[in-house]
């Protein structure tokens, strides 16, 4: 063996000249793997700690889980607003393969031009690969069906479940439920949202905004372990939501519906009413009804309004987002009439059966002002005055109270400041008075002011929930309450929290005897012959009530026109409240018709009409009770002054 | 075919145990790197690399069979037919990542075995002309024209990493010259010029990325400084002692690149942490340190010369692929001897062990 190898040096390998050059390159081998120690060392042990916590956020990943948020029901517990799932299609820009391939399949899908998916996906790059990208937020569940079922076919598309708020019954209602939206830059800077994010929803108007605190819930949150896909591997912990809690409001649905449709034209040709209406339970201040037409579909609102939408809504000139209920300003019209004549009587300017002589106008220096039936109504008394709404009565008895005591009665009775219903957007209203008019106006007052003042026109000013609140002092004997929308707060579990008890703010200045006179002025005005308010009468029950109508302009403009001539927007509106049943009241309706071209009894009594009929179809009366037995009712009534009106509808 | 008693007798059981050791650790490594599924599975891997390391150890106990004399006798047959591969790959490979570096579907990189077949012709050339003093630069004439083309072979596969590589496993020997300090200046400066002429029209705009981004991580944090950032994360994350097998949160959920091939050396530092890093780098530079103790303890030239080169070949890819995964080079994609999934560098490494243990067992023949 091994003959070929002559050549091989003996002395080779171990020779002097080779181990100068191995020891080189055994300095180079050390030296190199010596930094790599050092650099271990600089990494692991010196920046250990702060490089352990970066991987840790790396794959941990904090989710959070929205608490749905809480329902609003009616009195019944028939669902107004609540959260019902919303299926999100997002695409993993990452995880596409033939983006085109899923765009077109999900375009058939989504309904959506597939260059259109592509755009909104676009070329994101780094980290950004892995984050979802929305492309519908709300997707029908037949439409979630058929992308989950497809899904083989979609590689990069994901899909999840959210909650997202749900107006069961559309635009019903919509004013009183609000709105919600994402919690904007100015709030997020309150202290009351300090706990809000970024992107959260929070009720916006109305009762979504007034019961936030109670209907938000507590989001929870959930760390899971992600992938450098951000795919989930592993739930570490979990926080569960505690969904909002529930609101059984005061609202009949039944009755909200009646009112509503009511407002409808009947006519293709006619458009529909606009207008307000409160129905108000007397005896505790509970709303059954609060309308404000026209109205919007809040739930177009819940996944964020689109700007086409909200453009139109605002630039809408009937203003649909305003809740004419509460924030709506009106003269009130002869309604006032009935404030009025409680004044005159507490004031004793005049008596129940004084007779003022009405020509069908009323003089004051060069002035004069007519009474609404041109022929005059002859001698009335102050049930006849109230009755046929004579103008002239109230004209003279206003200029014996003087603008000061009328409107210490009208406050008296709850107008010129806000009821305190739970709406933010409610106003005040305007009840003038000498000294309003210096501080506001710089000028003095005018006597001729004082006869307009006394019939409800002028600077008076009311909302339709204060005339409610008006005429239900007057139908419970008194009391001014402070509406209440809310009967009671529940756990979302339906554990009661808290049962709202009615709030009587005030009484009104005057004795209940004259309330009793007043209030036997309305029951003619509804049942009386003549009667400006046949139009609310209900089989079987007495209703009493008040018709107003209101001029928007001065009479001047529209003097020599026909009625169908006049602009819509210079048209009266029409009012008419009632309350019903006379002797022991248990609703209260106030509707107002804008710009309706004719009077109160004509068009806001029927509207008001229906209401109560369908109430009374709800929680039948015995027939009307004999005179005697009236007596025995009002001895009742005294005795336990809310509590059998209450029993009555439970 | 001779084995003889005494090269029985003087197996290098050390060298041997080291790099035991050292392939054992890899494949423990190596089943958490691909614990969490990569491209075609767990186990896939993991049995795909025990298959290979069999069948290397196969390869390497027939070349422990074969006296490694007559290595050099065949030195230039094996060098010819490396360059054939080099070529064949050129012409045949489809382009894969860039390069045209794989045949066989991307199961064999030629380049790897020419790195072997360098380092024998090398041995062989140096044994045969065994440096003189004083002879200058004429003596790196005939070195350079061998390594030359494999080197440019590779380059035009444009598999700048492995050819980089190759001329640094060539350059192992130049400790060996006898060449004036004049000299080396001319040899840093001609290398300083072929680096800028690489720079300009040898790399792609994205290699040439990647350096922009060693030079400056903060670039671009998210694009391809990625990999490198998530690397040191990893390597920090391991501390001390480690997160512990399989449970390196950076290796398990994947937020490290190419894990299981360039980047396992992060895997091994995260979940071993210091204490298992510096083992490992104690194991690896034993194993090249023995192997220079081999050289020196050869009975001939061409072993030592052999066994230097092939120190190389293990020692320039495992400083590559380190500097890379510390973030103390640019990250260029060449695999960790021994640790790195892959067959053909499994297959030039176990070559270079058993040629080592070849040397050594004989140290004592004649």
């Amino acid at each position: 063996m091994s003959s070929g190898y002559g050549d091989g040096r003996l002395s080779g390998g171990g020779s002097q000249e080779n181990s100068g050059s191995l020891g080189v390159i055994a300095a180079v081998l050390i030296l190199t793997f010596f930094t790599f120690s050092l650099r271990l060392f600089q990494l692991q042990i010196v920046d250990g700690a702060q490089l352990r916590s970066r991987s840790e956020q790396n794959f941990v990943r904090t989710v959070r889980l929205e608490a749905p948020r809480g329902d609003i029901v009616d009195r019944e517990g028939r669902i107004l607003a609540s959260t019902r799932p919303a299926y999100r299609v997002q695409i993993i820009p990452n995880e596409l393969h033939r983006g085109d391939r899923t765009f077109r399949a999900l375009s058939q899908i989504l309904g959506e031009a597939p260059g259109e998916i592509s755009k909104r996906v676009g070329h994101p790059t780094g980290r950004r690969r892995f984050q979802p990208v929305v492309l519908r937020g709300d997707l029908g569940y037949e439409r979630f069906a058929q992308v989950e079922s497809h899904r083989y076919a979609l590689p990069g598309v994901v899909t999840n479940i959210g909650p997202r708020r749900h107006y069961v019954e559309d635009d019903l209602a919509a004013h009183l439920l609000g709105t919600i939206g994402e919690v904007g830059t100015r709030q997020l800077a309150l202290p009351q949202f300090s706990d809000y994010i970024a992107g959260e929803i929070v009720g916006q108007f109305g009762l979504e905004a007034e019961l936030e605190a109670h209907l938000r819930g507590h989001a929870g949150g959930r760390n899971l372990v992600v992938d450098v896909a951000g795919r989930e591997i592993e739930l570490l912990d979990e926080i569960k939501p505690i969904p909002g809690g529930r609101v059984v409001l005061t609202l009949d649905l039944d009755l909200q519906r009646v009112a509503e449709e009511a407002f409808r034209s009947s006519d293709p040709e006619v458009p529909d009413h606009m207008g307000a209406l409160v129905a108000i339970d007397p005896s505790n201040g509970e709303i059954l009804a609060l309308v404000s037409l026209p109205s919007y579909d809040p739930n177009s609102f819940a996944g964020g309004i689109d700007s086409k939408t909200w453009d139109q809504l605002i630039s809408d000139p009937w203003k649909p987002l305003r809740n004419r209920a509460v924030s709506g300003e009106y003269s009130p019209g002869s309604t006032y009439k009935a404030v009025i004549a409680a004044a005159g009587l507490a004031e004793e300017e005049i008596t129940q059966e004084e007779e003022i002589f009405c020509p069908g106008y009323y003089r004051m220096g060069r002035r004069v002002y007519r009474c609404w039936k041109r022929g005059g109504h002859g001698d009335v008394a102050m049930e006849q005055a109230l009755k046929e709404s004579c103008d002239v009565y109230f004209y003279n008895l206003g200029v014996r109270l003087g603008i000061d005591r009328m409107a210490h009665y009208a406050k008296g009775f709850g107008f010129g400041r806000a009821t305190g219903i739970n709406l933010a957007a409610e106003k005040a209203g305007l009840i003038p008075t000498m000294e309003w008019k210096r501080r506001v106006k710089g000028e003095e007052w005018i006597k001729g002011e004082t006869v307009s003042a006394a019939i409800g026109q002028g600077y008076n000013l009311v909302t339709p929930i204060q005339l409610a609140v008006a005429y239900a002092a007057i139908a419970n004997g008194g009391r001014v309450l402070r509406p209440q929308l809310v009967k009671r707060f529940e756990t979302w579990d339906r554990e009661v929290l808290k049962i709202m008890i009615p709030e009587e703010r005030s009484r009104v200045p005057v004795s209940r005897e004259i309330i009793e006179v007043v209030r036997d002025a309305l029951i003619a005005v509804v049942e009386g012959e003549r009667g400006t308010g046949g139009r609310a009468r209900v089989p079987g029950i007495i209703v009493a009530g008040k018709s107003g109508t209101t001029q928007v302009v001065s009479l001047d403009l529209v003097k020599n026109l026909e009625p169908e001539e006049i602009p819509i927007g210079y048209r009266d509106h029409a009012l008419f409240v009632a309350f019903a049943p006379a002797m022991e009241p248990e609703i209260v309706v106030v509707a107002l018709v804008e710009h309706a071209g004719k009077g109160g009894g004509t068009v806001a009594a029927p509207i008001v009409q229906k209401v109560l009929a369908r109430y009374f179809e709800k929680h039948p009366r015995e027939p009307a009770p004999e005179p005697t037995q009236v007596v025995l009712v009002q001895e009742r009534l005294q005795g336990h002054p809310q509590g059998h009106a209450q029993e009555g509808r439970q | 075919m001779n084995i003889d008693r005494r090269s029985l007798q003087y197996f290098d059981w050390v060298f041997f145990s080291i790099a035991a050791i050292l392939i054992v650790f890899a494949f423990v490594n190596l089943t958490s790197a691909t614990n969490s599924g990569v491209e075609g599975g767990t186990s896939d891997i993991v049995r795909r690399q025990g298959m290979v390391v069999g069948l290397c150890s196969v390869v390497m106990v027939i070349i422990l069979m074969i006296d490694y004399r007559h290595f050099e006798r065949f030195a230039f047959l094996l060098y010819i037919g490396s360059l054939l591969l080099l070529v064949a790959t050129l012409v045949i490979a489809p382009e894969t990542r860039g390069a045209r570096a794989w045949l066989f579907e991307g199961r064999m990189q030629p380049s790897e075995l020419a790195k072997i077949t360098l380092v024998l012709v090398l041995a062989r050339h140096f044994h045969r002309n065994p440096p003189e003093a004083n002879a200058g630069l004429r003596q790196l004439i005939r070195p350079v024209l061998i390594a030359a083309p494999p080197v440019g072979l590779i380059i035009a596969q444009k598999d700048m990493g492995v050819a980089l590589l190759t001329l640094l496993v060539a350059m192992t020997f130049l400790p060996f010259v006898r060449i004036s300090l004049r000299a080396w200046v001319g040899i840093a400066a001609a290398g300083v010029g072929a680096l800028t002429a690489l720079w300009a029209y040898g790399l792609r705009p994205y290699q040439q990325q990647r350096i922009l981004d060693f030079l400056d991580p903060e670039r671009d944090p998210l694009a391809s400084g990625y990999q490198a950032m998530q690397s040191r994360i990893a390597i920090g994350a391991g501390g001390m002692f480690g997160r512990g097998w399989m449970e390196g949160t950076q290796t398990q959920l994947r937020f490290l690149p190419t894990q299981h091939t360039d980047f396992i050396f992060s895997v091994l530092a995260e979940e071993w942490g210091f204490v298992g890093s510096i083992l490992m780098l104690s194991l690896f530079l034993s194993m090249l340190l023995w192997g220079l103790w081999i050289a020196s303890s050869s009975k001939d030239q061409f072993g030592a010369m052999l066994a230097v080169g092939l120190v190389g070949t293990l020692f320039w890819p495992a400083a590559i692929n380190i500097a890379m995964v510390l973030g103390l080079a640019p990250v260029i994609g060449v695999p960790l001897p021994l640790f790195s999934y892959g067959g053909s560098a499994m297959l030039s490494a176990f070559i270079s062990l058993g040629l080592l243990l070849n040397i050594s067992m004989r140290r004592y023949l004649f």
